[in-house]
């Protein structure tokens, strides 16, 4: 079909592209990896990068479930002591309805963040590397061209075309992310580093944007509770 | 393609530079396997803390439901709230779920030990299985776990070296097990789909990554290990 081999031919152009950049930078690396892969996800014979890399995460992981430890302590606490006082935390229970009607994509919200602006094509696996650098830098709430994107967005590409949910998006993009600027600055950074090349990305920080799209849950049909 | 991804300028350069760092002096042997034995120490203690800590918010996560089951049981007004609490919280992944549904399958293929091929398309990649569940919500699933790592709305997958990374740092390592919940013929109609993962298709055909996929009538996902934190965003009005 036509759509799908001018779709092979953008997706060639782009794996010469990302190749040549690759080779250039990564040659040494692509060479340890080959030979320490083998492939090496065993701890004991991953490379010292590999185990340094681990390790950054670990830490960082670790500092993040002790901090929602803290704030599920918090929580028990002080539904515990209402019960005690033979009455019912009302405004904490309905507090996390809140919270995860924002988790899940379903509530309009605002606050600081980041909005990227990239002029130019990408590709799917672009966006979702982007997402993904976000998320992990804390991202709370995003948003592309009117259209939230929660993790089970299912973003694709057809042609030159990226689709979210389906949904055609083009050149300029306006990705809108909220959380601590200060953890998704580095993170866009990261992001806009391997797209520079080709694509003009703008990073701005504000201090309070808003993200009015929500997304609709999908019914649950198949699935059923419990184990 | 997304081959190409796990290639990306980024993590070359991070990577590059810790790479430099940990090359700039070189260690005697004896120097070099003491510091190689204290890493994976490192990793081995943060390890046992990062399932501890899972452990315990797993455990408080219990007993936060238990005690608003029992504020509902005290007042009408929670009673009206957790209804909609405890929708929220299986579309956030906190619940247990089970159901018919696709097991899709794939595992490292064999080294072709090709000094031409420098192409690493004989391992998984975390795009691989990002892609994998991207086109499984794109044909209908309604959960999707990875190695028994529920899909949850902070999942980013993400390498640390070689490492692939879901959750909280979850270190995957093969075989690859996929779990969707939804219509099995629906979700097997999408990753059959020809235009569908056709890089890992191919790849799998050259490589031997074992990449194939099952329905079944009864499948199980576990609620995801912890909780989410969100101290930014603001409902809007």
């Amino acid at each position: 079909m036509p759509s799908h081999s001018v779709e092979r031919t953008a997706r060639a152009q782009r794996l010469i592209v990302v190749s040549l950049i690759a080779v250039a930078l990564g040659f040494l690396l692509v060479v340890q990896l080959r030979s320490q892969a083998a492939v090496a996800r065993t701890l004991a014979a991953q490379d010292d990068t590999s185990v340094a890399l681990l390790i950054n995460d670990l830490n960082r992981a670790n500092n993040q479930l002790i901090q929602q430890g803290a704030a599920l302590a918090q929580q028990e606490a002080q539904l515990r002591q209402a019960l005690t006082a033979g009455g019912a935390d009302v405004q904490g229970i309905q507090k996390e309805l809140v919270t995860l009607r924002e988790v899940n994509g379903e509530v309009p919200v605002h606050g600081p963040g980041l909005q990227i602006r990239i002029q130019g094509t990408i590709m799917d696996f672009e966006l979702q590397d982007a997402l993904n650098n976000l998320r992990t830098a804390g991202a709370e709430a995003i948003a592309l061209n009117g259209y939230r994107i929660v993790s089970s967005t299912p973003v694709q590409s057809h042609g030159n075309s990226l689709l979210i949910n389906g949904h055609a998006v083009s050149s300029p993009l306006s990705l809108l992310v909220i959380g601590d600027p200060e953890q998704l600055g580095p993170a866009a950074d990261l992001s806009a580093s391997s797209l520079q090349t080709r694509v003009q990305v703008d990073i701005q920080r504000q201090t309070d944007l808003s993200i009015t799209e929500v997304v609709t849950p999908r019914p649950l049909i198949y699935a059923q509770l419990g184990k | 393609m997304t081959v190409l991804a796990s290639v990306s300028l980024a993590t070359f350069l991070v990577t590059g530079l810790a790479a430099t760092q940990f090359r700039s002096q070189p260690l005697p042997p004896s120097n070099r396997l003491a510091r190689d034995e204290a890493l994976r120490q490192s990793v081995n203690q943060l390890e046992d803390q990062n399932r501890t800590l899972k452990a315990r918010n797993q455990g408080l996560q219990a007993q936060v439901k238990a005690s608003e089951d029992e504020s509902a049981n005290r007042s009408s007004a929670v009673q009206q709230v957790k209804a909609q609490l405890d929708d929220q919280r299986v579309i956030a992944g906190l619940m247990a779920l089970h159901g018919p549904g696709l097991t899709v399958l794939l595992h490292d293929g064999a080294d072709p030990n090709d000094p031409a091929d420098k192409s690493l398309g004989w391992t998984v990649h975390y795009q691989d299985l990002q892609d994998i569940v991207n086109v499984l919500w794109a044909s209908g699933a309604e959960a999707i776990a990875v190695n028994g790592q529920r899909i949850v709305p902070s999942t980013a997958f993400h390498y640390a070296g070689v490492n692939i990374l879901v959750n909280n740092a979850s270190r995957l390592s093969g075989p690859y097990t996929v779990s969707a919940l939804g219509n099995p013929s629906n979700l097997a109609n999408g990753i059959s789909d020809p235009d569908q993962v056709a890089e890992l298709k191919s790849r799998n055909r050259i490589y031997g990554l074992g990449f194939s996929w099952l329905r079944g009538t009864r499948l199980g996902l576990p609620a995801y290990d912890s909780t989410f934190l969100v101290k930014y965003a603001q409902p809007l009005g």
